[in-house]
């Protein structure tokens, strides 16, 4: 009895709270996007550190700076580097992880845009139009990847945010992202999610043969990430959350968004109330 | 007959004061506002309404600050009536939702220079601004710098005091310029000016203090 009655609050509650902070068309929209999305699998086992993902990026994308960097000082991702490189120390051997935006299917990025700048597309990535970012940079700061970037003038704080756009461009256009087309080793492979889910499970499972801690990173993850990767070493060497999180900061922001409007219409209709009753007993002490 | 409205309320830097402090105070809630409700948002596209709430800001925290300079003693008194409570204003809580409904203004305990419901709103805006400054500085200079954490709970702080800040904000509104009982409020913050009538039955002690020693 308890145990029903229990779970009955936790779904009510839940339902209320689905209700509150994603209107159904949306979630029925993450379904679908789920069923034929895009993404791309990354194998650190494979990669090689020629850095050519982030020449073909800088290439298509028209960012400057396009010489090949020191590996020993890979650069941060910035407003001109969408995508780089992570030197990384496992199993006693020095590998890269391509860092990039993830494309989450459960972004924090999208949820604490005010404007709508970011935005889920169909194919499952997270897309941005320059042209309504406001540069407030709330998605620098909830990202739990560190991906969005934004240089900002301090003193006037306008600013575009910058990161990787999946190649819009080319995969709505049935190409594959720049990065995995120029990629010789196969380390970053481009197609339907699921079948790369499957893809990186089968991959997972050769490398367990001789390495217990291999692992595919993405799948379940922020809803399944459209950027995923086959580690042979734990997410954290990888300089990856074990357990990323939407901020609960930013659920807490829909809720006292919607609460202040809430008691907004609330006192303003209770001024109406008191105005009429005021005004007509204060008539009748008059008269008396 | 209209009383005739002779006595000082407030004197002409303090309304001064108090209509720049509301145009940049207004300037700040819209542009504020587009970013925190829902479906608004668009309208901060491309960064103008960040930057006007940067530049409202500056009139917001320096028009007190002018004044503080400029008349030490007035800037002075204004904290000391916000923070001085006493019993009075107790038993004005307890009758004041009466009061406002239209009961009677005799039951009223008589009021200073300002009464307790002013005071509650002058203290919300003291602390809210503190809040809202500390707060505001993180998210304009400190991005990157703080922690993401930090800077994730200063948005929320600045939300949770501008809630607090706006719906004070309609309650004051409301009282100083529609409530049928304030005749006078609204006009005297143009003018600084009220009636005897008004001083009295408003802020009884107030105005015992400066008619002391003359004729009544």
């Amino acid at each position: 009895m308890e145990l029903s009655r229990r779970s009955f609050v936790k779904a009510a509650a839940g339902a209320v709270g689905l209700f509150l902070l994603k209107p159904a068309a949306s979630v029925m929209a993450r379904e679908s996007r789920s069923k034929d999305s895009l993404a791309m699998l990354i194998d650190v086992t494979k990669c090689v550190s020629c850095w050519w993902c982030y020449a073909a990026c800088k290439d298509y994308n028209g960012l400057p700076e396009t010489i090949k960097p020191d590996p020993a000082q890979p650069p941060p991702l910035s407003p001109i580097v969408w995508t780089t490189l992570k030197p990384v120390l496992s199993n006693e051997e020095w590998h890269s992880r391509k860092h990039a935006c993830n494309h989450c299917t459960d972004a924090a990025c999208v949820e604490v845009c005010p404007t709508g700048a970011l935005s889920y597309n169909e194919l499952g990535f997270v897309q941005y139009d320059k042209d309504k970012c406001s540069g407030c940079g709330y998605c620098v700061e909830f990202c739990p990847f560190g991906v969005p970037q934004l240089e900002s003038n301090t003193v006037t704080e306008l600013a575009v945010m910058n990161k990787c756009t999946f190649c819009k461009d080319r995969v709505t256009n049935g190409e594959q992202t720049a990065c995995a087309a120029a990629c010789p080793t196969g380390a970053i492979k481009f197609g339907k999610r699921d079948e790369l889910v499957e893809e990186g499970r089968e991959r997972v499972a050769s490398l367990s043969k001789t390495n217990s801690k291999a692992l595919l990173y993405g799948d379940k993850e922020l809803g399944g990430l459209h950027v995923m990767y086959v580690l042979d070493d734990s997410p954290e060497v990888y300089g990856l959350p074990d357990d990323p999180e939407v901020p609960a900061s930013s659920v807490v922001r829909k809720v006292i968004s919607w609460f202040g409007v809430g008691l907004t219409a609330a006192a303003v209709a209770g001024f109406g109330l008191n105005y009429l009753v005021a005004r007509a007993r204060i008539a009748k002490g008059e008269e008396e | 007959m209209t009383e005739e409205r002779v006595i000082e309320r407030f004197k002409k830097r303090t309304v001064w004061l108090h209509w720049v402090h509301t145009a940049a105070f207004l300037i700040l809630v819209i542009t504020g506002a587009i970013l925190f409700i829902p479906g608004l948002g668009g309208l901060a596209s491309g960064g103008i309404t960040r930057l006007l709430h940067r530049i409202a800001v500056v009139f917001f925290v320096g028009a007190p600050v002018v004044y503080m300079f400029v008349d030490p003693k007035m800037a002075w008194r204004f904290v000391k009536e916000t923070f001085t409570w006493g019993v009075d204003d107790i038993k004005w809580v307890g009758k004041a939702p009466d009061y406002y409904f239209g009961g009677d203004e005799e039951k009223m305990p008589p009021q200073e220079h300002i009464n307790t419901g002013q005071k509650m709103w002058q203290f919300i805006i003291l602390v809210t601004s503190v809040v809202f400054v500390i707060t505001g500085i993180v998210m304009w200079f400190l991005k990157g710098v703080v922690a993401p954490g930090i800077f994730q709970w200063c948005v929320i702080c600045h939300d949770v005091a501008f809630i607090l800040v706006f719906l004070m904000l309609l309650v004051h509104v409301y009282l100083g310029a529609i409530h049928p009982r304030m005749t006078e409020s609204f006009r005297s913050m143009l003018d600084g000016k009220v009636s005897k009538k008004y001083a009295k039955g408003h802020y009884g002690k107030w105005y015992d203090e400066i008619t002391a020693g003359e004729e009544k």
